[in-house]
């Protein structure tokens, strides 16, 4: 255990759940978001809904070959047509570079990263062309009469076939991504051919374990062996996923005075302008990004998308605004998929169910661009959800030419879980024990370790705190486990029914960002938030953390989201779930900033010091009555303070990002900026317990989800509704990979076939319950002030687990080895006693 | 090297739109643009068709204003549901659902509420195969190519047929025809020369008679109504339909039955089966050997196993065997519902 | 071109952006609307046969006569985005799949992506910017959803507010399941499903008292 005493072990045992609220005026209370209002009357704006005068529409041509090189394009004949303004080609797109982070950190050019448009395509679908005019019908019809001569390349879709001898490769330099050695910088392609021989176990539907790129491991393997009871050696595959978020990308540009308006929708309002500013070669002064409302990001447009300066490099090259509308068949080609993880577990356990050793080895396919970190993450997630005291991981990160990947909501935390959970219910099974005790038994608890040893530190890296068995025993008592294994009947005609517990966990934060409060002079509370706007609040809901530390009431305070004119603290990405623990820090940190500066301005105005003053009601007051100013009086005297108090100087220690806002608001009221400083020891993750019961009918091999409840340990809970939103939305999210979810390719011409949801399946309301239930323990996290820490993730891989899990207490331990699970799956395989898909084929 | 033509999607094509208020005239105006012409009902399969741009008609006449098309009135022999009824009002109707509610079982299944506020009974049995290769602008033979891409070593075809297949391996998508076809429906066809009524089994085209044709429409005919005769009204129904989601999506495989019976006797019984093969089968020599049988798990086992003699299973569709071997004995015993505390 | 020409294209740009203004919200009804720079084509621009092109047609929505050019392919979707102004129906798919383009035709639910305008002349159009109240008063469908905190993105959220509109005025009493299938033909990807039909529950209820 991490720097831990035994009495800190025990205080972590003895937590006990609170109730919601404990303690706090606003903070664990529901009450309407602010942007509710013009969501419920369709008054929100997402991006395609902006209109410009003489706005120009423009349409992404599609290679029509998994990968290509295209020789010639001849746009002649379209260009002459009326209506049609333009067209932009890949010699148009601005070349890679190399680029400063936020944190002056030089990042070196990737010369096999993803270009807006392209003259060789690694994948169908991958965009080359994009053509403008004064409508769509101009420009389809435009498109249809241009030629394109294309000298077709060699391709591979499968990530095991691109592993053979022999096997041709997706891009000639190679087919795995390494990570380069003795130098930081982009994952490198390379070429790695697996033996004959490391293929001899697939004809059994055993993955194959050739030579891997990646590997840790800590502790005694061979000896956890040894000592196991029982050891099983077990192969399952998770599915690609489209994010196929409802508003596809598109995206509207165009030029004012030398600056860029751009309108898309984003998970990170303010992290999306270095983006823009690094993919246009631009200075991010020049950037105006609009982002109010977002339909829905689940990973895949953390900063945007690339595609996004299609319409801005049009809009300057035909100088008129130009909106990209991006349909849904092209966004199942450029709005990115989880990754497949391909995994093999040998997991050895003693008599208890206590893991004794865990060796896993994961094939990752990152499809046509970029190396995914789904199977590394696969790895650390299992490491820490089931703390085997030995483990082992190796991972290979393969390029297929199917579409892009990208973190997809618990990126490899869905697939570790997926792939492991399976195996825990089986292990239980053969050692005859209760489902819930195998996994009380391993679950961790307090600030656990996991992962391998930091070659730097020599210290393996550990948690903030984990109260994960108090969920798992609140689920336990709520669901009525015990009673429902009890009385579980074991068939009634071709019904069967099975019961599902699975652990889930995925990082739950960040530290470091600022917060950017102005007092206005009319005694408003101006928070300025950076967050997106994606569906989870968090935009709003973290600002609560500030109100209640100025001691004011919600309808004091205006929230200034989604338009980066309007000037935003260094704010996070949205994406790892880090939104609610990392910006609830910031919004503690410049709300106590904003108290601390009110204070001064009301001893410079009244007398006295600062800290006989006290602040609540929108009002600055001596303790103990006499002198007392309002939030607007010391706005006003702020301004004619001027220097720290109005923005006119600044905290030296926030970011430069923050700086450049407090200059522009400067004058405009009390104006506070602060850094979140406060200590940070540990990982922050959030953790769940989630139970499932399906009914499935052996005859169809339909079945159906008859509950589904999840339990979380997410800390704090700062708004129970919109929490409640994110545990069963992401657990639906997950149950979609059980149930439906998977990609359609053909592998001889490297076609995707599924290009429409009802191809691709995501989950109607009727395919999951209509009553779900969820609850939290509420404890808060010791390692941040407000205690909260994000849920957008973490419930994923328990969703799509307990469902799995269900599914083979009802119907056996050989009837699949893949998610999702179908009647197709289900149907040959019972009868046959074993898994009768072919298991190892991708994307069937 | 290979030159191409840039493909785009989802801008429908412009066409002219023309809207008759009398079948007369529809007929009239589809007579008189033939091939060029596109008849629309619900639009729900037309507007695939046009926004993929792989049909761009010159005009399309639409249907929709036809009040003679529309509606469901008694018969002195049964019913008569116009072909522009939409799902939605047959799924509703009082008689319908009285006497033919195995009709009304199915249509309540197709797609989702929208669709089937607007989708028609003619529209749903007249839409064309859902095979990803064919409607993928693939040239396949029911494209009127040389090639069959879902049916090689590596081609997906798990939805496509087990029985059937001739060049092509497609399916038929519907969920009302296998019940029209259970009860004995005549489809009502007006063309220049006149109206004339086929059984509804007769409607449908598989790929051994015509490749690229799904039903016996010619340009210029036009499907006025269904009539359902009296036949098999209140008779014993059956219908299940078996698809990955409970909204939006086609069959993975259907069934509609009828059974009349006396005691538990089965007297005589009409048993049809879609998403099977390129047209809804109708499993006539199951229903001659269930005649006589009383209808148990015994006959529904002999009548599941009979259905499924000489299904030849594609690489990906081999669980489509046993599925409609269960779902045929279903039809006969029902499905065991289960009652749990 | 690896690197743009910031000055020489700024320059033309500012000229001409300068007198752009925005088109935010509502265009005022009854006024006749130009399409010639939006999304479909206008007959002045394309040497297309007589017959094709734009017809001016008049619309019923939201309780306002509306004249609007509207193309014979014109999707209503399209018509009310793109020419009428009102974005509150969203294109998550095109194809009847997603539901989030859902509008009311008297009363009955459509997915207005599949739906061609000249086929809805003198039907009553009802989107979502027609529910409140003139004097804003949310409707108590609306009402409900902001207590309950329904939806997340809310991509989907005039979609399924419409269709169960339709499904309660039918069924003002449902069971939660019988909801769920009210509202079955609008897919929520951010699958918030659960607090939905907690808003839409609540809607009920409020419906009912109303």
């Amino acid at each position: 255990m991490a720097e831990m005493t035994p009495a800190e072990l025990l205080k972590a045992e003895n937590e006990k759940p609170l109730p919601f609220g404990d303690g706090y005026r606003l903070i664990g209370k529901n009450y309407p978001t602010n942007d509710l209002m013009a969501k419920v009357t369709g008054k929100a704006k997402y991006a395609e809904d902006f209109r410009a005068e003489g706005m120009l529409f423009c349409r992404l041509v599609l290679s029509p070959m998994p990968h290509a090189r295209v020789k010639r394009i001849n746009a002649e004949k379209a260009l002459a047509m009326p209506g049609i303004r333009g067209i932009l080609t890949p010699q148009e797109i601005p070349g890679a570079a190399n680029y400063m982070n936020d944190n002056g950190v030089m990042i070196k050019v990737n010369p096999w990263a993803e270009r807006a448009l392209t003259d060789q395509p690694m994948y169908q679908g991958d965009p080359i062309l994009a053509v403008a005019g004064i409508d769509e019908l101009s420009v389809a019809n435009a498109i249809e009469q241009i030629e394109i001569d294309m000298e077709p390349l060699p391709f591979v879709t499968d990530p095991l076939e691109a592993m053979r001898p022999g096997s041709p490769n997706p891009r000639s330099e190679g087919n795995v991504w390494v990570r380069p050695k003795n130098h930081p910088g982009p994952m490198q392609l390379a070429n790695l051919k697996w033996t004959q021989k490391d293929f001899d176990c697939y004809k059994e539907g055993r993955l194959p374990e050739g030579q891997a790129p990646d590997e840790w491991s800590y502790g005694d393997l061979d000896a956890g062996f040894r000592n196991a009871a029982l050891v099983l050696d077990e192969t399952f595959i998770t599915p690609d996923t489209s994010h196929q978020c409802l508003e596809p990308r598109s995206t509207m540009a165009y030029w004012q005075n030398g600056k860029l308006y751009l309108y898309t929708g984003t998970q990170s309002t303010f992290q999306t302008v270095p983006a823009i500013a690094r993919w246009m070669h631009m200075d991010e002064d020049k950037i105006v990004f609009i982002s109010e409302y977002t339909g829905g990001g689940f990973g895949s447009k953390i900063t945007g998308a690339i595609t996004m300066i299609v319409p801005a490099l049009l809009s300057k090259k035909l100088n008129a605004p130009v909106m990209m509308r991006v349909s849904r068949r092209e966004e199942h080609f450029i709005g990115r998929a989880r990754p497949s993880v391909e995994g093999r577990v040998k997991i050895g356990f003693a008599k208890d169910g206590r893991i004794t050793a865990l060796d896993m080895f994961t094939i990752c396919d990152s499809g046509a661009y970029g190396a995914q970190g789904d199977g590394a993450s696969a790895g650390s997630i299992v490491s820490l959800l089931y703390q085997p005291p030995a483990m082992r991981w190796r991972g290979v990160n393969v390029m297929t030419n199917t579409p892009p990947r990208s973190a997809q909501s618990a990126p490899g935390g869905l697939q570790g879980i997926a792939i492991l959970e399976p195996i825990l219910s089986k292990a239980a099974r053969k050692l005859s024990l209760d489902q819930v005790a195998l996994r009380r038994a391993n679950c961790p608890e307090g600030p656990v370790e996991y992962g391998p040893v930091n070659e730097r530190t020599g210290k393996r890296a550990h948690v903030t705190s984990c109260f994960l068995k108090q969920a798992l025993d609140m689920g336990v008592k709520s669901f009525r486990w015990n009673e429902r294994v009890a009385s579980k009947p074991k068939r009634i005609g071709s019904k069967v029914r099975g019961l599902g517990v699975s652990l889930s966990v995925f990082h739950g934060g960040s530290i470091g960002f600022d917060g950017l409060i102005v007092i206005t002079p009319q005694g408003r509370v101006q928070i300025h938030s950076g967050i997106g706007n994606l569906g989870t609040e968090a935009v709003i809901d973290v600002h609560r953390a500030a109100a209640e530390v100025l001691n004011v009431k919600w309808d004091a305070c205006d929230i200034i989201w989604g338009n980066t004119a309007k000037h935003m603290p260094y704010t996070c990405a949205s994406g790892g779930s880090q939104t609610t623990h990392a910006m609830t820090r910031a919004a503690h940190a410049v709300a106590v900033e904003c108290v601390k500066r009110l204070k001064e301005v009301a001893a410079k105005s009244l007398g006295g010091q600062p800290d006989e003053y006290e602040v609540a009601n929108l009002r600055v007051f001596r303790r103990g009555g006499g002198a007392a100013m309002s939030f607007a009086e010391a706005a006003q005297y702020a301004i004619k303070l001027g220097g720290i108090y109005d923005g006119h100087a600044v905290n030296p220690e926030v970011n430069p990002a923050t700086k450049k806002s407090v200059a522009a608001l400067a004058g405009q009221g009390l104006v506070a900026s602060a850094r979140d400083d406060y200590p940070h020891n540990g990982d922050s993750y959030s953790f769940l317990a989630c139970f499932a019961e399906i009914e499935a009918d052996v005859e169809t091999g339909k079945y159906y989800i008859v509950d589904y409840q999840a339990y979380a340990d997410v800390g704090t809970v700062v708004h129970p509704a919109a929490l409640g939103g994110q545990i069963l939305g992401r657990s639906t999210l997950g149950i979609g990979h059980a149930i439906s979810q998977d990609w359609v390719i053909d592998p001889q011409y490297g076609v995707t076939l599924a290009e429409r949801f009802y191809e691709n399946r995501p989950p109607t309301i009727l395919d999951v319950p209509v009553d779900m239930k969820w609850n939290a323990v509420n404890i808060p996290d010791p390692q941040t002030p407000v205690g909260a820490r994000g849920c957008g993730e973490p419930p994923v891989g328990g969703g799509c687990a307990s469902i799995l899990n269900a599914l083979s207490d009802a119907l056996g331990d050989n009837i699949f080895q893949r998610a999702p699970v179908k009647c197709d799956t289900i149907l040959t395989s019972y009868e046959a006693g074993r898994p009768m898909q072919e298991p190892l084929v991708a994307n069937i | 090297m290979a030159v191409t033509m840039a493909v785009i999607r989802d801008v429908m094509p412009a066409f002219d739109l023309l809207q008759p208020t009398t079948a007369a005239d529809a007929q009239k105006l589809l007579e008189k643009y033939r091939g060029e012409a596109w008849a629309l009902a619900g639009g729900m399969d037309s507007f695939d068709w046009l926004k993929d741009r792989l049909r761009k008609p010159r005009v399309v006449v639409d249907l929709s204003g036809i009040d003679e098309l529309k509606g469901i009135r008694a018969t002195s022999d049964g019913v008569e549901i116009g072909a522009l009824t939409t799902l939605t009002e047959v799924g509703a109707h009082p008689l319908i659902r009285k006497d033919y509610s195995l009709l009304s079982d199915a249509v309540e299944h197709v797609a989702s509420p929208q669709i089937r506020n607007q989708g028609t009974l003619g529209g749903n049995v007249s839409q064309d195969v859902r095979c990803w290769y064919y409607r993928g602008g693939w040239p396949c033979y029911r494209a009127g190519g040389e090639t069959c891409f879902a049916d090689t070593p590596v081609g997906r075809n798990r939805e496509h047929a087990i029985f059937g297949a001739d060049r092509c391996v497609a399916v038929h998508p519907s969920d009302s025809a296998p019940a029209l076809i259970a009860l004995d429906a005549k489809f009502v066809i007006r063309s220049s020369k006149g109206e004339r009524v086929v059984d509804a089994e007769d409607y449908f085209i598989g790929p051994n008679v015509e490749i690229t044709r799904i039903n016996i429409l010619q340009p210029g005919d036009l499907l006025t109504s269904i009539r359902i005769p009296s036949s098999w009204a209140g008779a014993r129904f059956y219908f299940e339909k078996i698809r990955d989601r409970n909204v939006w999506d086609f069959p993975l495989m259907n069934v509609a039955s009828a059974m009349v019976l006396n005691g538990n006797t089965i007297q005589r019984m009409r048993i049809v089966v879609n998403a099977a093969a390129p047209t809804p089968m109708r499993l006539k020599a199951v229903e001659a050997a269930v005649a006589g049988k009383p209808a148990n798990a015994e006959t529904g086992e002999m009548a599941g196993n009979m259905a499924v003699k000489g299904a030849v299973p594609l690489q990906f569709n081999a669980y489509k065997i046993p599925l409609m071997r269960n779902l045929v004995k279903r039809a006969i015993v029902g499905a065991q519902e289960a009652s749990w505390a | 071109m690896s690197e743009m020409d910031d000055q020489k294209v700024d320059d033309g740009t500012s000229n001409a952006i300068t007198r752009r203004k925005f088109i935010m919200g509502v265009i005022a009804g009854g006024a006749v609307v130009g399409a010639a720079s939006y999304h479909f084509l206008s007959p002045s621009h394309a040497p297309l046969p007589p017959y094709l092109g734009e017809r001016l047609i008049s619309l019923n929505v939201n309780g306002k006569v509306r004249r609007v050019d509207v193309m014979k392919q014109e999707t209503l979707a399209s018509t009310l985005r793109y020419k009428l102004g009102l974005t509150g129906a969203k294109m998550g798919c095109d194809r009847a799949e997603c539901g989030s383009c859902t509008v009311l035709l008297d009363g009955v639910p459509y997915y207005s992506c599949s739906v061609l305008t000249h086929t809805v002349r003198g039907r009553k159009i009802t989107t979502i910017e027609g529910l409140a109240a003139p004097d804003g008063t949310l409707h108590p469908l609306q009402k409900a959803i902001v207590d309950e905190q329904g939806f997340q993105c809310a991509f989907c959220m005039s979609g399924f507010t419409l269709a169960a509109l339709a499904f309660l005025k039918k069924h003002p009493n449902p069971t939660r399941a019988e909801l769920a299938h009210g509202v079955s033909g609008n897919l929520c990807r951010c699958q918030d499903y659960n607090k939905i039909l907690d808003a839409l529950t609540r809607g009920a209820e409020y419906m009912r008292r109303a």
